[in-house]
C-alpha cells in the first residue's frame, strides 16, 4: 500500500515509516503540514495523521480534505486518549483512532482493516475466481496453492485487490508501488511485474484495458 | 467507629441537672428558712393576741361573767385556731374562749412561749398582779400544717421555676449548637476536590474563622493534588510519543538485525513495553480525577485482551463485575508485570462474590515472598504508607482498588503469590 505518514517526531516517525516499509508498504513521511504540498499528488491507500504538528493541527488539515471530497482512509495516531478526543476526531472524518503508545504491528493491521473497509470486505481475506489473497499473511493462492510472490508483485497484486472492481491506471500504480517514482522507465518496470505476476496466478488473472488501467478479474 | 460525647446533649445533661440542684438546694433554704419565720411570725400574732387580751382583762374583770358558757359567748361559728384561758393559781380555768379545754393548758405557771405537749404551742403572762395567769395557743398541728404548705408552695414553684429553665437552657443551647451541627455535617461531607464544592454559610460569629481556615485548607489541598495530577498526567503525556517511536524502532530493529541480536533487542522491546505499561497506568490513575468511569465488563475478557504474552494466564472462573475497566487493567497488567519480573511463568485468575464484594484473586507461580516481608507489605498497603515499601506496580493497583472504595490483599500460595482484589459488588447491588 501507499501511505502518506504525517508525524513531526522524528524518532517514532523513522520507526513507523522503516516497519512499515519492511511490512511491504511504500510510505511517504512529511513531519510538517507545509510539506504535504511537496509530495506528489495521491493516490494514498492511508493516511496516517499525528494530531499535532508543528504547524498546525493535523485533524483540522483532515477536516479541510474531508471538505474537498476526499475520502482517503485516515487514522489519527496521538497522545490524546480523552473520550471527547476520540469522539471529535472520528466525527470530524478519521476513520481510526490509535493512542500513542502503540505498536506498529497494531497500526498495520488498522491500515489492512480500514482498507478492506474501503473495498468492502468484512475479513483479510478476498476471493478473485481460483485466486485467493489473505493480506494479512500476504500470501496469494490460486486453487489454494501459494503462489510465491516477490515484495513487488505482492505489493501490485495488494493495490489491485483493495482496488477490486475497478480499473487502475499504470501512471496510479507506479505512484501506489513507487512512492511517485514516474516516468518510463517505471512503467517498463510495472509491466514486467504485470507479466510475472500473470506467470504466477494464471493469465486471466489481471485483465487489462487499453487506455483504463489493470483489475483484478472477478 | 466508638461513639463519642455530644457537645448538646452533654450540656443540655450538665443544665438540667444544675437546674434542678440549684432548685433543691433553694427549695431546702426555703423549707428551713420558711418553717422558722412562719413559727415566728405565728409566735407574734400569739404574742400580740396575749397582749391584746391582757389589755381587756385588766379592764376589772369581776364585772366579767367568769363562770362556765357564758364566760364568752361564740359571735359565730367558726373553725378556731387561737384559744386562750385565765388559770387561776389554784390551777383552775377562771375565763377562756369557747374551743378551749376547761383543764388548765399548764399545771405549773410557765412564762414566754412553750409547747405544751405537740397540740399546743402556748404563751404565758401573767395577769392581775401575777395573781393569774393568760395563755394563749395556737393548735400545734394548724401551725405545722401552715408552714408545710407555705413552705411546700414554694418549694413546687422553685423547682417548677428550675425545671423549666432547665428546658428553656436545653432548647436554646440545641439551638445556639446548631450552626456548628451543620457546619460539621457540612465539613464531613466537603469533597475540595470536587470543582463545585461548598461549605454551608457561618450564621455565628465564633464559626466563621472555622469555616474559612477549613476551606481554605481544602481549597489548598484540593490545589496541590491539582497540581500533582497535572504534573503526572503531564508527564505521562509526554512520554507517550517517544514510546511509540522508542517501540517502532525496536519493531524495526527487530526485523532488519541479525539472529544473535534479536533476543537483546526483544528484551529491550519488552522493557520499553513494562514502560508504557506504567505511564498508561500513570496517566490513566491521575486523568481519573474524582469520578471512576464505571462500565460493566467480565474480568475474563479485558484479562485475555491485556498485552502480555510472556506470562501464560489462565482464567479459571470469571464473571462479569461493574468498576473502571481502563483501571482495572492498569492494575492487573501492573500485577501480571510483578508477577513476571519476580520469575512466575504462569498466573491463574479466579472471579467470586463474597459478602458484598467481588473479588479478583490472581495467583502466580513465582517464588511468592517470605512471611515476614509479606506482612509488613500489606500493612504498608493497609495504612497507605507506601514509601519504600513496595514498588509501583503494587501502589497504584492499591490506589485503583481504593478509588473503587476497595482494598487489594496479599497472602501466600503453596507455590506463588496471591494479589486480591476485594471491591463493592456494584453488580449484585444494582449499581450501574
Amino acid at each position: 500500500m501507499r501511505l502518506m505518514l504525517l508525524e513531526d517526531d522524528t524518532i517514532l516517525g523513522e520507526g513507523l515509516r522503516d516497519f512499515l516499509q519492511l511490512e511491504g508498504h511504500v510510505v511517504d513521511w512529511v513531519t510538517r503540514l507545509i510539506d504535504v504540498a511537496r509530495l506528489a499528488k495521491g493516490p494514498y491507500d492511508a493516511l496516517l495523521v499525528d494530531w499535532q504538528l508543528p504547524d498546525g493541527s493535523g485533524l483540522a488539515w483532515v477536516k479541510s480534505l474531508r471538505d474537498t471530497g476526499d475520502t482517503t482512509p485516515v487514522l489519527m495516531m496521538t497522545a490524546r486518549d480523552l473520550l471527547q478526543d476520540r469522539i471529535t476526531g472520528l466525527d470530524t472524518g478519521v476513520d481510526d483512532y490509535l493512542v500513542k503508545p502503540f505498536r506498529p504491528e497494531e497500526l498495520a493491521a488498522r491500515i489492512r482493516a480500514v482498507r478492506r473497509r474501503v473495498v468492502g470486505s468484512a475479513s483479510s481475506r478476498m476471493v478473485f475466481g481460483t485466486l485467493e489473497i489473505d493480506l494479512a499473511t500476504k500470501v496469494a493462492s490460486v486453487s489454494r496453492v501459494p503462489a510465491d510472490l516477490t515484495a513487488r508483485e505482492w505489493g501490485l497484486l495488494e493495490a489491485l485487490a483493495l482496488r477490486a472492481g475497478q480499473f487502475v491506471s499504470k501512471n496510479e500504480l507506479d505512484r501506489l508501488l513507487k512512492g511517485g517514482e514516474e516516468g518510463e522507465a517505471a512503467s517498463n518496470a510495472l509491466e514486467v511485474h504485470v507479466h510475472n505476476l500473470r506467470r504466477k496466478l494464471g493469465r486471466q488473472a489481471i485483465e487489462t484495458v487499453r487506455g483504463r488501467g489493470y483489475r483484478l478479474a472477478a | 467507629m466508638v461513639a463519642l460525647p455530644s457537645i448538646q446533649r452533654r450540656l443540655s445533661y450538665f443544665l438540667v441537672g444544675v437546674s434542678l440542684a440549684w432548685g433543691l438546694l433553694i427549695s431546702a433554704t426555703i423549707y428551713v428558712v420558711g418553717r422558722t419565720q412562719v413559727d415566728k411570725m405565728l409566735d407574734y400574732t400569739l404574742l400580740e393576741a396575749a397582749e391584746i387580751l391582757y389589755g381587756l382583762l385588766n379592764f376589772d374583770v369581776k364585772q366579767l361573767p367568769l363562770q362556765g358558757e357564758l364566760a364568752m359567748a361564740t359571735p359565730y361559728a367558726h373553725e378556731e385556731r387561737l384559744m386562750w384561758q385565765v388559770v387561776e393559781p389554784d390551777g383552775k380555768v377562771s375565763l377562756q374562749s369557747h374551743r378551749a379545754p376547761p383543764e388548765a393548758i399548764s399545771a405549773q405557771r410557765r412564762l414566754g412561749f412553750f409547747d405544751a405537749g405537740t397540740d399546743w404551742r402556748v404563751f404565758g403572762m401573767p395577769l392581775r398582779d401575777d395573781r393569774l395567769m393568760l395563755y394563749v395557743a395556737h393548735f400545734g398541728t394548724d401551725r405545722r400544717e401552715d408552714s408545710l404548705q407555705s413552705v411546700e408552695a414554694t418549694v413546687v414553684a422553685v423547682l417548677l421555676s428550675a425545671l423549666a429553665c432547665a428546658l428553656w437552657l436545653r432548647t436554646r443551647v440545641r439551638k445556639e449548637l446548631g450552626p456548628l451541627g451543620e457546619l460539621s455535617r457540612s465539613v464531613a461531607q466537603f469533597d475540595p476536590l470536587q470543582r463545585d464544592a461548598r461549605l454551608v454559610a457561618s450564621s455565628r460569629q465564633e464559626l466563621v474563622s472555622l469555616r474559612e481556615a477549613v476551606f481554605d485548607f481544602g481549597a489548598r489541598l484540593a490545589k496541590r493534588v491539582a497540581n500533582e495530577r497535572a504534573f503526572t498526567a503531564h508527564a505521562a503525556h509526554a512520554l507517550r510519543t517517544p514510546l511509540a517511536g522508542m517501540d517502532a524502532q525496536l519493531a524495526s530493529a527487530l526485523r532488519e538485525c541479525a539472529p544473535e541480536q534479536r533476543p537483546r533487542l526483544q528484551r529491550t522491546r519488552e522493557a520499553a513495553g513494562r514502560l508504557h505499561s506504567v505511564v498508561t497506568a500513570l496517566l490513566t490513575l491521575f486523568r481519573s480525577g474524582v469520578d471512576l468511569s464505571l462500565t460493566e465488563f467480565d474480568v475474563g475478557l479485558l484479562v485475555e485482551r491485556l498485552p502480555l504474552e510472556a506470562l501464560d494466564i489462565r482464567v479459571e472462573s470469571s464473571s462479569p463485575i461493574v468498576a473502571d475497566l481502563n483501571l482495572l487493567a492498569a492494575a492487573l497488567l501492573n500485577l501480571f508485570d510483578n508477577s513476571l519480573r519476580h520469575g512466575a511463568h504462569k498466573a491463574f485468575i479466579n472471579v467470586f462474590r463474597d459478602g458484598g464484594f467481588v473479588h479478583i484473586r490472581l495467583q502466580d507461580d513465582g517464588p511468592g515472598i517470605p512471611a515476614e516481608q509479606l506482612s509488613r507489605i500489606q500493612s504498608a498497603l493497609d495504612h497507605q504508607e507506601y514509601e519504600g515499601q513496595m514498588g509501583l506496580g503494587l501502589m497504584l493497583s492499591d490506589l485503583i482498588a481504593r478509588a473503587h472504595r476497595g482494598r487489594l490483599n496479599l497472602s501466600s500460595a503453596p507455590s506463588g503469590l496471591i494479589c486480591e482484589f476485594s471491591l463493592p459488588d456494584n453488580l449484585s447491588a444494582g449499581g450501574d
